[in-house]
């Protein structure tokens, strides 16, 4: 209904991505690179996955289970290439430090790393949300809006954009989490993102259910939010480790 | 807090460059998608009326079949292509007569013509659609004003490079806007015609592109093109080998006969293309800098006298930078130059043509009639893939002084070298191409036929790729050339020239908006 509402759907889900954007990696070219590229792959790995469950599709079922395990294939899949963002990723961080020495700048510091890895999360959050939200909103911006009938309360648009909203939040920490996870070995950490990824994909069959959103969307924020706190926990862990060892180093100079 | 005390890390000016051309390509795009959306709402097919060089021969309405569409957009093609060949013989003709001074006095017009009248009448639409209350008198002055600006900007004058960048994306953006108006199959086809017919005015040996381009090298001159050229980066931080600094200066053309310049230091030859209007399309090139060791200094001093010497219709130069870099090819600077060249070091401005934005733009555009996610697409790959060039060319660049056989050979050694490295190219190319094609079969909010999808997606794929070799191989075209100029270190600063491809962007503007 209306351009400010269609703006506002808009703004909704991709709101705290943009000032993310704004605030970290407007200033930083190389983090506005990764971010397009991720948003590549994350893109790419869609249409992969789509090619190849189009033999299947649509699911005609009345039962739910069918879809668990389009939502297993799914989630396993991106996070296959979420290990292989890794590994491209640690190629990368060779070649910059190599950079790094030859024009005589400091290395990757840790938070250099970090950073890289919240704008390759970034990018899959604003892929997520913009596909998964943005692409529905045309209509938003037209003179009406739309109801659905299983979850009559809010707008159809609205529901998209805070589960748009919801998914990007995870989609950008879990990285962040996720690449410490490898770079440490910490088991906790690497098994935390495809579970968080898989349990919030659950999530949303809920809404298949009537009345189901009421449900399923505080859930997913509480997902969300565990996902925020644990990614907070673990950057500021790394940061105070990494400051004392710093402050060794240089005592012991 | 922490960060101030830290050393800047690597990081922070890493792949600068890249994303100062991404930005613009990106505000076109978006200008121009966003403008269809506004203007095209109502009638999603052709307008019937609209007639143009390129519709002269068939226009397409929605009532024929899908065969009677296809021919009378190859008709359209051919008539546009051959149009588009006459009057690129017909330029070479003129540079040849070096009427240097009517050439660049017709691109201005031309691009009057652009800003004027294809933006006064989208502005005209505008204020209709939005129903701005506005008189003809206030309108006209307004635009003229506006337009004159921008001629000035462009062509004429200096101005600070943030206008000049504005308008040429402005009028990539009415170009493109105009390119959108025609009908949809003929759009499909022209596009590919155009890059068929670039890759064969460029490579054939009678081609008028490649005459153009060798007439320009052999007489050292620049051909007036429209070009986008980003600002180039500053690396204030980095320490000079030997003990002095290597410098580039990056000074506007001169509008100078050459023979005056044989006296001065080579140096002084070093021509940074601002002004140059171009033909532009599919042209993208780096700017490295250098200087000979010796006289460098001299060089520098020669310049500013230079340049304080020759005035006349470029003042000096607002955008003279100085750029740090090492330049010591004797003593492995192979590898710093690898790190300039990995196209994310700080060193000089990359350009890039305006029929490149044109062209990104209206595929972006044209995809927007259809369906956003397909937009979302197409922005992605066509950033991928000019992300993907510029790595290319600049870590290719690293290759070069490591073929020193091929280098310092006879420069018609470029053709095999670039067919090898054609193919390497072109593999990286096609992905994003075909992630397009791919797309558009898949999208789930599509509403139109079938048919017409699988043709775009086809056509785009085709497309995209020749586009893409080709950029890549006049990069590469213009590289080999000054890497061979550097290395001999006898006129080192005589930078290649660009490539001018097409200057039917310039000149059937005339001949468009005259028939409309």
């Amino acid at each position: 209904m209306t351009v400010a509402a269609g703006i506002g759907y808009a703004l909704v889900a991709l709101g705290p991505s943009l000032s993310l954007f704004l605030a970290l990696i407007s200033k930083k070219p190389f983090l506005i690179l990764t971010l397009l590229s991720s948003t590549l792959v994350w893109l790419m790995s869609l249409i992969v996955m789509s090619a190849l469950s189009r033999a299947f599709l649509p699911l005609k079922t009345t039962v739910w289970w069918p879809y668990t395990i389009l939502i297993l294939t799914s989630v396993g899949f991106q996070e296959a290439l979420r290990i292989l963002f890794w590994k491209v990723y640690k190629k990368l961080e060779d070649i910059l430090d190599a950079f790094a020495d030859r024009v005589s700048k400091p290395r990757l510091f840790m938070t250099d790393k970090m950073q890289i890895a919240l704008a390759g999360g970034l990018g899959h959050g604003v892929a997520h949300a913009v596909f998964f939200c943005l692409g529905l909103l045309t209509p938003a911006f037209g003179p009406a809006t739309y109801y659905v009938e299983k979850c009559p309360k809010m707008p159809f648009f609205l529901v998209s954009a805070i589960i748009a909203l919801a998914f990007a939040t995870i989609h950008t920490f879990s990285m962040v989490i996720a690449f410490s996870g490898y770079e440490e070995g910490n088991k906790v950490d690497q098994c935390f993102a495809p579970v968080v990824h898989f349990i919030a994909g659950m999530l949303t069959l809920i809404n298949l259910a009537f009345g189901g959103c009421t449900i399923s969307i505080p859930l997913l924020y509480c997902v969300a939010i565990v996902t925020l706190v644990h990614c907070g926990k673990m950057a500021w862990r790394r940061l105070i480790e990494n400051r004392s060892r710093e402050g060794n180093l240089s005592n012991s100079q | 807090m922490d960060e101030n005390s830290k050393p800047k890390s690597v990081l922070d000016s890493l792949g600068e460059e890249i994303v100062r051309i991404i930005t613009p390509v990106s505000i076109c795009m978006l200008l121009v998608v966003i403008l269809v959306t506004v203007l095209n709402n109502d009638t999603d097919s052709s307008n019937p009326s609209f007639t143009s060089i390129a519709t002269v021969a068939y226009n397409e309405s929605s009532s024929d079949s899908n065969w009677d569409k296809l021919k009378g957009a190859l008709l359209n093609a051919l008539v546009f292509v051959v149009v588009v060949t006459v009057v690129t013989f017909l330029l070479v003709l003129l540079f040849y007569f070096r009427c240097t001074e009517f050439l660049k006095y017709y691109m201005g017009f031309s691009s009057f013509l652009v800003l004027g009248f294809t933006g006064g009448e989208i502005a005209i639409f505008l204020i209709g659609k939005f129903r701005v209350p506005i008189d003809c008198v206030s309108f006209g002055l307004i635009l003229f004003n506006f337009t004159v600006v921008g001629v000035l900007a462009v062509f004429m004058s200096k101005m600070a490079i943030v206008v000049t960048q504005g308008y040429l994306v402005v009028i990539a953006v009415l170009v493109a806007y105009w390119f959108t108006m025609l009908p949809e199959w003929t759009t499909w086809v022209l596009l590919v015609a155009m890059a068929l017919h670039d890759l064969a005015a460029v490579l054939l040996p009678g081609g008028p592109l490649r005459l153009l381009v060798e007439l320009a090298m052999s007489r050292d001159e620049d051909i007036p093109a429209l070009v986008y050229e980003a600002r180039p980066v500053i690396d204030r931080e980095s320490v000079p080998r030997g003990g002095f600094v290597q410098r580039r200066v990056w000074r506007e053309r001169r509008e100078n006969e050459f023979g005056s310049d044989e006296n001065l230091d080579s140096s002084s030859n070093l021509n940074s293309n601002v002004n140059s209007i171009s033909e532009s399309r599919s042209v993208l090139e780096r700017r490295p800098l250098y200087g000979s060791d010796e006289n460098e200094r001299n060089a520098v001093d020669m310049e500013d006298g230079q340049v304080s010497r020759e005035d006349s219709e470029l003042a000096a130069p607002l955008i003279q930078h100085r750029i740090n870099v090492r330049m010591n090819l004797q003593e492995g600077s192979n590898d710093d130059f690898a790190l300039e060249g990995i196209g994310l070091g700080s060193s000089g401005a990359i350009k890039l043509g305006l029929g490149d934005f044109i062209f990104y733009s209206v595929l972006v555009a044209r995809a927007a009639m259809y369906d956003f996610m397909t937009v979302y697409a197409c922005y992605l790959a066509i950033i991928a893939g000019l992300g993907i060039t510029l790595m290319l060319l600049a870590f290719y660049q690293k290759a070069l002084p490591a073929l020193p056989v091929s280098v310092l050979l006879d420069h018609w050694l470029r053709d095999p070298i670039t067919q090898r490295l054609r193919g390497f190219v072109s593999v990286t190319e096609i992905l994003p191409a075909v992630l397009v094609l791919v797309l558009s079969d898949v999208s789930p909010c599509r509403q139109k036929s079938q048919d017409l999808h699988s043709s775009k997606g086809l056509t785009l794929k085709t497309t995209d790729t020749i586009t893409r070799v080709k950029t890549w191989n006049d990069f590469y075209l213009n590289d080999e050339a000054f890497m061979r100029q550097m290395l001999s270190d006898s006129h080192g600063l005589n930078f290649c020239h660009e490539k001018s491809i097409n200057n039917e962007k310039g000149v059937n503007q005339n001949d468009l908006t005259g028939q409309n």
